[in-house]
């Protein structure tokens, strides 16, 4: 054996040291597994990416606002300003901004694809309804998230969509009038409208947005995707069954050294 | 679990719930609560200088920008004017008004005589009298849309002008009545009056005309 399959070695005991100690105190292997091994049929697989692009699109949401927090000013006299020193002056400042512009765009978009498989495939039905449910919550919250995004511009665009929308919102019947004034934060347009919509868009509706997402994967994970057609958990079950079977197996080849752990594909085909 | 258990875990239960929820509810909701339950306005309840009615013309409205401040976070007045607080210029939020000599229109949508006074633009101050007739002749009206707030302009078109709305093709005539579009009701009126020197001052209060809709123009 050379120097260079030493070393190899050496790195997969390693790692596998350390995956077997993090596995043993968290669990977290195990955790990986059922999350992102999925068993996807062949046909239409590129389909089942609808809801990883809308989280993959989330995602970019939430990393580009934080660095654009960085230079973003949430008062009336300065937000403009901001916004032009950010495109103009700061380093790929208009790379971040185009990517949380456009990722929100997209975003929508996104949402009404996934919405139009989920729908069109019967994946809302039982016992799936609840997540259906959940994901409307959360398309609301992006609804609204994009709404709010839009003031913060301070532009004639954003300020006067702001006025459009806050208008609209004003024709709900018994609350109408304290719904914008609590929008406005007061009875009229002003440095308190940008202050609210800057807490609502940066802090609230995404914080909220968070455990939804949450439970949406929980869900998902709960019930698989693929209904009837493709049972999920019978699938993973008979997976795990071979699994053992194998260890089982190798177990009484090997004679000795018990197999405890996480064993990878190397391992299982005894190639090693 | 007894009785007494039972009334006093409620008891408990409603003060600390109140102690918790009351504060943080409050700081958020204070300038509804300051709006709507105590009356009270971010724009000062002062009289603000519109334009000289010298300038209206006849069968055309004239545009005039009023700045209200308003007392907003760092634009109160009380932190604008504390001499202790580094030195801010307070917020204003301007308002495009329209004004208009009330005028009758024709049969065909064409527009008839124009109420302007004839000593208007004579110079010299007003008297009581031109006072009254100059206030009863005027259409001081909000640009802002009644439909969903967009600001309005004057277009002509083969020499009849109507107010446009940009957003949604609202269509008002010179007197600020609802001609076409999707507006429930006409432009807004400014509460105004007319001073001896022959100028127009508003407050930022508007018409709410009874039995059409009772719709506060929430965003001016």
């Amino acid at each position: 054996m050379g120097m260079i399959g030493r070393v190899r070695s050496q790195a997969v005991d390693a790692s596998k040291l350390v995956t077997d100690w993090m596995e043993h105190r968290t669990g977290i292997v195990t955790m990986m597994e059922h999350f992102l091994f999925e068993p996807v049929p062949k046909r239409g697989a590129w389909i089942y990416t609808l809801g990883s692009l809308t989280l993959g699109l989330i995602s970019l949401q939430f990393l580009t606002g934080i660095l654009l927090l960085f230079y973003y000013v949430p008062t009336t006299d300065h937000a403009w300003n901001s916004i032009y020193y950010i495109m103009n002056e700061a380093y790929f400042g208009t790379l971040i901004r185009g990517i949380h512009y456009w990722s929100a765009n997209f975003l929508l978009a996104a949402i009404g694809l996934h919405m139009a498989q989920v729908f069109f495939s019967g994946g809302y039905k039982a016992p799936r309804e609840l997540n259906w449910v959940v994901g409307v919550i959360l398309l609301l919250l992006v609804v609204v998230i994009a709404f709010t995004g839009y003031a913060l511009r301070w532009d004639q665009d954003g300020f006067w969509a702001t006025v459009v929308g806050m208008k609209i919102g004003s024709y709900s019947p018994f609350v109408g009038g304290q719904t914008i004034r609590f929008l406005m934060g007061g009875d009229t347009i002003g440095p308190a409208t940008l202050s609210r919509f800057f807490a609502i868009h940066v802090w609230l509706l995404p914080a909220a947005l968070a455990p939804f997402i949450g439970i949406h994967l929980y869900l998902l994970r709960r019930h698989g995707v693929f209904g009837s057609e493709f049972e999920y958990t019978e699938r993973l079950a008979k997976l795990h069954e071979r699994q053992r079977l194998e260890r089982f197996e190798r177990y009484e080849e090997e004679d000795g050294e018990p197999n405890t752990g996480r064993r990878d594909r190397a391992d299982r085909d005894g190639s090693e | 679990m007894t009785r007494g258990d039972f009334l006093g875990f409620g008891v408990l239960g409603a003060i600390f719930g109140a102690i918790v929820t009351i504060p943080p509810v409050a700081f958020v909701l204070s300038p509804v609560i300051k709006t709507d339950a105590l009356g009270q306005s971010d724009v000062p309840d002062d009289w603000f200088e519109v334009g000289p009615i010298s300038e209206i013309p006849e069968g055309e409205p004239k545009n005039f920008v009023v700045e209200f401040p308003v007392n907003q976070i760092y634009s109160e007045e009380e932190i604008i004017n504390n001499p202790e607080a580094v030195k801010t210029e307070g917020e204003v939020i301007p308002n495009a008004v329209w004004v208009s000599w009330k005028t009758e229109i024709l049969e065909g949508g064409k527009l008839g005589k124009t109420q302007r006074p004839a000593f208007v633009g004579e110079g010299g101050s007003l008297s009581q009298e031109q006072i009254q007739e100059v206030t009863a002749s005027l259409n001081v009206m909000s640009s802002s849309c009644a439909h969903l707030g967009c600001p309005v302009r004057w277009l002509v078109r083969e020499g009849e002008g109507l107010f446009l709305c940009p957003c949604h093709g609202g269509l008002y005539g010179i007197n600020g009545e609802y001609q076409g579009g999707p507006p429930p009701r006409g432009l807004y009126n400014y509460t105004f009056e007319v001073r001896e020197n022959g100028m127009i001052y508003v407050k930022h209060e508007f018409d709410i005309e009874p039995g059409l809709n009772k719709q506060q123009p929430y965003v001016v």
